[in-house]
């Protein structure tokens, strides 16, 4: 008696807890729900670097996440996946295009002259001598072009390079991943010392986002191998949306078709399921917003499916006790007895489903995993309000004698014996 | 209603045979005309979906396909709803999807871009391995399980009931790809673990009742007695656990959106067959196990 008094200020704590949870606390809905791009990059080994190794891969995704970055995405996500691939999620991006042709580039700079023969030659300039690449309008308003900045030993480079090639007639060429951008040519004036000041524009016939896009990458810097996108999925806002307003409603139309179910088979104890089921589904919410999970359409439909699979510990229970009624043992003893010998059942049943939630878990990738987190979750929640939950309520309502009858248990024919 | 699952066992492995045997022709068939069991989805073949949605109304599918096809060959092209246009076609380099993106503006004027799948022939492999993996694994933790909760021959009919699942949710869909082009994809993946999970703790239910009635009537009944007994008691859980399983399955293959739908399918298949498997078959292969094992009458033996 005292220890169930304890068991319902419990549940109560738990209720209130899970109700402050959800009201406050933001659900973190997945790319499919909100909207947004996830991207997977493939490294590739290049020549220069033949074999993609940890710390290569560590360089690739510090360059991508500058490249985000650049894309000004609030709330992307890089990170490495597998031994040789990155993942990107960009909520929210509009133009999934201009992401991938961002990422995917290996974007790298190089600085050639031109040699007598109209061949270009490489110099010892490249992108790692920047340290600041930025979009400017061209000043006759017609065009971008693009500024960068020379670290000091960069500068003094630029600065040789260009006296070498001033007044002579031969091009300065501009090269990303092997394509010429830029191939200007360097006045006479600058014979004597080149270009210093550690500046210089790239001047190539631009549009405000090829020179936007341009200035991301170069101050990002280069990969260090080649990326392929091998997995783009990209969902807009509004399908995202559609999406949760449908499991929304499926899901409340379930549910209450389940509960009706639950009263209509079990009275009293259905009634009492219907409760813990409702407490089930709070707490399992409130569970979900605290981790927190991000909820993805399987997700949802793996929580759909938990509540389907919640009231089967109950069903186990009444049935159970509804076999010792008509055996002709009383109430009180009944309902023990129910909750008891049903317990091994549920606990094996519940097993068997965390050991596929568990390999789901470690093998899936993304929308899999959510699926599995949030069914191995409601399994948990369940054993406790299922079991708990429902067998606190049930006992305390047989402390009320008129609720003592095996009628209201969906038992007839059998003598009212119930008495404690 | 009195089940005699030991008398009638025969009739109800005969039902299951010739639905598996169904399955396994359309899988055959599958395998020569499309070179897998299963018409296998955009996430195992690799390959590009862009959906598009176009406002107020999306245009007759035969005015999309000469722009497509101009690019990219004969394609497979699908009106969604009123609005949506759905294009698959091989995996699309960015800059090749940004073409066709380019060329369907130019003819058909203003859309927006709902979704885009693009998946690498490689990564198609890794999930469908993954996917393998997981399923082989599953079953070798279950299975390990059952063995030790219960005893060996438990754990081989409920494994042999657990491929029959397994088999006729395969089946059944093999046969809507060939007849609807129905195709599989991660998430029937899913689908099919969850049955596997859904279909063991059907029969453990059964099973534990097994077990429970030999400890107290194996001296006064035969095994297939206890077997049918305890099918009977807990007939009407299995029933309601379905039941209940189904209603929530219901709504979401009627009205989820085109992924869930036959994401729950798959689940409204499989539990069936669970149940039925549960209720028909395993408990029925474990009276011909014994019986096969015992010429002499079943002296069931008091277990732990």
């Amino acid at each position: 008696m005292r220890q169930r008094t304890w068991l319902l200020l419990l549940v109560a704590v738990v209720i209130v807890g899970s109700i402050l949870i959800i009201a406050t606390k933001p659900t973190i809905l997945g790319l499919d729900l909100q909207g947004g791009s996830q991207l997977t990059l493939q490294a590739k080994p290049s020549e220069k670097v033949k074999q993609v190794t940890p710390e290569v891969m560590k360089g690739v995704a510090a360059v991508v996440e500058q490249r985000v970055n650049g894309l000004g995405v609030s709330e992307a996500l890089v990170q490495l996946k597998g031994s040789d691939q990155v993942l990107v999620q960009l909520p929210g991006v509009k133009d999934p295009a201009q992401a991938e042709r961002l990422l995917g580039d290996t974007a790298q700079l190089e600085f050639r002259k031109e040699v007598p023969g109209g061949k270009f030659e490489k110099t010892d300039l490249g992108g790692t001598d920047l340290t600041n690449a930025f979009p400017q309008a061209l000043q006759g308003g017609q065009g971008w072009e693009v500024g960068i900045e020379f670290t000091g030993p960069g500068g003094d480079k630029f600065a040789r390079i260009t006296r070498e090639l001033a007044g002579t007639g031969r091009r300065l060429g501009i090269f990303l991943d092997n394509k010429p951008i830029s191939t200007p040519t360097v006045g006479v004036e600058f014979v004597d010392r080149g270009i210093t000041g550690g500046k210089a524009v790239i001047t190539g016939r631009f549009s405000a986002q090829e020179a936007s896009e341009l200035g991301i990458k170069l101050k990002a810097g280069a990969l260090p191998v080649p990326v392929e996108v091998i997995e783009n999925r990209t969902v807009s806002a509004t399908l995202g949306a559609d999406s949760v307003r449908q499991s929304l409603y499926t899901g409340i139309a379930g549910t209450i078709l389940v509960l009706l179910f639950m009263i209509a088979f079990y009275r009293l104890p259905g009634l009492v399921a219907d409760v813990a089921l409702v407490i089930y589904g709070l707490t399992t919410f409130a569970i979900f917003k605290l981790v927190p999970v991000t909820l993805t359409l399987p997700g949802i439909a793996g929580f759909i499916l938990s509540v389907g699979m919640a009231v089967d510990a109950n069903v186990l229970i009444f049935e159970r006790t509804k076999e010792e009624l008509r055996s002709g043992k009383q109430l009180f003893t009944s309902v023990e007895a129910g909750f008891q010998r049903a317990f091994s059942s549920i606990l094996d049943a519940h097993v068997t489903s965390l050991i596929t939630c568990a390999v789901l878990f470690f093998l899936g990738t993304g929308l899999v995993k959510g699926f599995a987190l949030t069914l191995a979750i409601g399994l948990l929640v369940n054993l406790f309000t299922a079991i708990t939950v429902s067998r606190t309520f049930l006992l305390t309502m047989l402390n009320f004698s008129n609720l003592r009858k095996p009628a209201l248990f969906g038992v007839t024919g059998v003598p009212a014996k119930a008495v404690r | 209603m009195e089940l005699k699952i030991s008398k009638t066992k025969n009739l109800y492995f005969a039902l299951s045979a010739a639905l598996i045997v169904a399955g396994l022709i359309a899988m055959v068939i599958s395998w020569i005309t499309l070179g897998a069991p299963l018409r296998l989805g955009l996430d195992f073949t690799g390959g590009t979906l862009v959906q598009l949605r176009f406002s107020p109304k999306a245009p007759a599918i035969e005015a999309v396909r000469p722009v497509v096809e101009k690019q990219l060959g004969i394609t497979n092209i699908q009106q969604i709803g009123d609005q949506n246009i759905a294009i698959r076609t091989r995996s699309l380099s960015t800059d090749e999807r940004t073409k066709l993106q380019e060329q369907l503006r130019a003819s058909l004027g203003k859309f927006e871009i709902e979704r885009i799948e693009t998946v690498g022939p490689t990564i198609g492999q890794e999930l469908l391995t993954n996917g393998l993996l997981a399923l082989g694994l599953s079953l070798v933790g279950i299975l390990a399980y059952l063995a030790f909760r219960f005893q060996f021959d438990y754990a081989i009919c409920a494994s042999i009931a657990l491929f029959h699942d397994v088999l006729v949710l395969l089946g059944i869909f093999s046969i809507l790809g060939l007849l609807f082009g129905v195709e599989v994809d991660t998430l029937f993946v899913v689908a099919l673990l969850t049955v596997v999970g859904f279909s063991v703790q059907d029969t453990v239910v059964v099973y534990d009742r097994i077990r429970e009635n030999l400890k107290f009537q194996s001296r006064k009944k035969t095994f297939p007695d206890i077997v049918d007994d305890s099918v009977n008691q807990t007939l009407v859980r299995s029933i309601n656990t379905t039941v209940t399983a189904q209603l929530v399955l219901l709504p979401l293959a009627i009205f989820g959106g085109e992924t869930i739908r036959l994401f729950a399918l798959a689940l409204i298949v499989g539990f069936l067959s669970g149940t039925y498997s549960s209720i028909f078959n395993a408990s029925a292969l474990l009276i011909w196990w014994r019986e096969r094992k015992t010429t002499a009458p079943v002296t069931a033996k008091a277990q732990k």
